[in-house]
């Protein structure tokens, strides 16, 4: 195998890998938070891609513009399937420790409504948008060049991670969610209303995946049944980095990139994923707390 | 504890008098589309009974039970193409594989808990279903990747498990499900039941009292696999054709655990109950709306398993015992002072 080409492929690996980072960092948030896996989260980055397209499709605003709408909407979206259709699960328990795969059950069939109202309303069609930006590339030497939609897509994710750590970090809210995935109770205690940062945490979740799709849509075209695939990819990304943790989400998404995209070099880019889950198999056989996580 | 089994009187002789009922079901249903859709209610109702034995009993979610029935399909379609082993000896040799693989793959699969063992078996059965749509030869024998194998077709050969018409298939899979329940209904009362149950309760109790966990959740997964498997060679000699994506899909693992669920898991007749809603319901709405507004039986299916875990945790089952109980028969009334 050529050096140079598998150069290229690790490069693209990780520009991709940025951005699996940012789409699975929703799931690691909500799942260190609440305990919950939400196995609609592909569905919902399926949702926000869409919205910009539509966007773009019916009035012609630009995609990166179109975060200021997607985000919000994703995020209305999310906190209303937590507020609406979670919640009552933890009322009805007691100690308000949930079965985790009842949820998981639950979100799946959030996700099935999702998915196929959308097929419904749009069809088995893939579809994207062409922006004149789109087509112009980072070049470097001879080989390698990189759409400039995706360089973005990378550095927004990077950036956007960032922001979130940071802001987890230092605001009350922040503060609040923080100690609620710690303990529940003693977050309670300390006069936190818990039910209402679940809402909250989940809404974030679901408004990153908004921001994402913006990034995405210009070079990702979206059809109804692409959820699953990147939800899966999510759990794999979280798993890898560690549940819960912010930055490893991006270090595994740059892991799992980097693999799918040399991989690709050796066999079809379908049979790639193998791979992957190969990877997510042995790390939760040998490393469940991934590589950035704490102890579970 | 009480009402369980007042209840399960009147559940066992209802089911009884459903049995007969699907017994001289061929002669009334002569219309084939009306008997296929009985057929797939059955094959459905014999997959979700058979995830139920590992995971209603124990508690832990599989998702990768797709992948059990499509070692099944497979062993005993290319065991007929390549060798032309008559199907009824290769679905057996299909469940042993099948067995082997879920043993081996359960093995360290139940050390993990709760969402991780759902993911881990997500992550086998996607590598299978990758594997197998990008094969197109393995060791000389064709797997025909995405495209999928058909059955060669041989007429009227009851030895080869063809048959004019679909009424043996009917009565085939019916004979199925009645196995599995009954297999069901002994492990239910079985020693290893008792165990299973406890080991779902609470795993580390379980294994405080010196129940060895690890052998009965391999030995309920082996049970399980094999049942499974026997089940992908009845669809792909019913259906003739069988492919990576519909035998070996996530989609369909997570149809059998959505029937399984919201007929009651855990229970004989919870996850025969459930495909015996959900089927008819999707397979109606597939042909009736099906060209106007494609995958509504699965938003259907989307929305009746939130309302089932919202409203009924334990499945359909639950609200059904309870109206059987309301009139205890002696027995029911003799039951109950004996668990009181």
């Amino acid at each position: 195998m050529d050096a140079v080409i598998l150069g290229v492929a690790v490069v693209n690996g990780i520009v991709l890998g940025g951005l699996y980072g940012a789409i699975a960092i929703g799931l690691s948030l909500i799942f260190g938070v609440m305990r919950v896996i939400n196995f609609a989260h592909g569905s919902f980055l399926m949702i926000g891609l869409f919205v910009p397209y539509w966007l773009w499709q019916l009035f012609k605003v630009n995609p990166y513009v179109s975060v200021l709408i997607a985000a919000p909407a994703l995020f209305m979206l999310g906190y209303a399937v937590q507020a609406v259709l979670i919640a009552p699960l933890y009322r009805r328990e007691r100690a308000m420790v949930l079965e985790p795969v009842s949820v998981l059950m639950l979100t799946a069939g959030v996700g099935l409504i999702m998915d196929n109202l959308t097929f419904m309303a749009f069809g088995p069609d893939f579809r994207g948008i062409t922006l004149d930006f789109a087509s112009k590339a980072f070049r470097f030497g001879d080989y390698l060049n990189i759409n400039y939609t995706r360089l973005l897509a990378f550095q927004v994710s990077l950036g956007l991670t960032a922001l979130l750590s940071l802001f987890l970090a230092r605001t009350d809210l922040g503060r609040a969610i923080r100690s609620t995935a710690q303990n529940r109770d003693a977050a309670a205690l300390c006069g936190i209303n818990v039910m209402r940062i679940y809402n909250v945490t989940f809404g974030m979740g679901c408004a990153v995946l908004g921001v994402v799709g913006c990034l995405m849509i210009p070079f990702y075209p979206v059809s109804p049944s692409i959820g699953l695939a990147f939800g899966i990819r999510s759990f794999i990304t979280v798993v890898l980095g560690g549940i819960g943790s912010i930055p490893g989400c991006i270090l595994g998404g740059l892991v799992l990139g980097v693999v799918e995209s040399v991989a690709a070099q050796f066999v079809t880019a379908t049979s790639a994923s193998i791979f992957s889950f190969v990877i997510f198999i042995l790390v939760l056989f040998f490393r469940p707390t991934g590589l950035l996580g704490m102890k579970v | 504890m009480a009402t369980e089994s007042g209840g399960r009187h009147r559940v066992v002789t209802a089911t009884a008098a459903i049995g007969v009922l699907l017994l001289a079901a061929p002669l009334a249903v002569t219309d084939e589309y009306h008997l296929h859709v009985l057929i797939a209610t059955l094959y459905f109702a014999y997959m979700a009974s058979a995830w139920n034995i590992v995971c209603g009993y124990t508690g832990q979610l599989s998702l990768g039970h797709s992948a059990l029935s499509g070692i099944g399909g497979y062993v005993s379609t290319l065991l007929l193409i390549n060798a032309g082993l008559s199907p009824w000896i290769g679905m057996v040799a299909g469940g042993v594989c099948a067995t082997a693989v879920g043993v081996l793959v359960g093995w360290p699969c139940f050390r993990l808990r709760g969402p991780y063992f759902a993911l881990t078996t997500i992550a086998f059965a996607e590598i299978l279903r990758i594997w197998t749509e990008n094969t197109e030869e393995v060791f000389g024998i064709e797997l025909r990747g995405a495209q999928g194998l058909s059955i060669p077709l041989k007429g009227h050969a009851p030895a080869l498990f063809q048959f004019d018409g679909k009424v043996p298939y009917y009565c085939i899979i019916l004979a199925m499900v009645a196995a599995l329940m009954a297999i069901a209904w002994w492990m239910e009362r079985s020693r290893m039941g008792f165990y299973l149950k406890a080991i779902r309760a609470d795993q580390d109790a379980a294994e405080a009292l010196g129940v060895h966990s690890t052998r009965y959740l391999l030995s309920a997964m082996a049970v399980s696999s094999f049942l499974t498997a026997l089940g992908g060679s009845f669809y792909a000699q019913y259906y003739r054709y069988i492919n990576p994506e519909r035998n070996m899909g996530l989609d369909f693992s997570i149809e059998l655990a959505l029937m399984g669920i919201v007929g009651g898991q855990g229970t004989v007749v919870g996850p025969i109950l459930g495909a015996f809603l959900l089927t008819p319901a999707g397979e109606i709405t597939r042909a009736t709306l099906g060209g106007k507004f494609p995958g509504l039986h699965l938003a259907i299916y989307g929305l009746v398993l939130i309302l089932a875990m919202l409203f009924l945790p334990k499945g359909l089952i639950q609200p059904l015992r309870g109206l059987l109980d309301r009139r205890p028969t002696v027995s029911g009334a003799a039951a109950k002072s004996t668990q009181a």
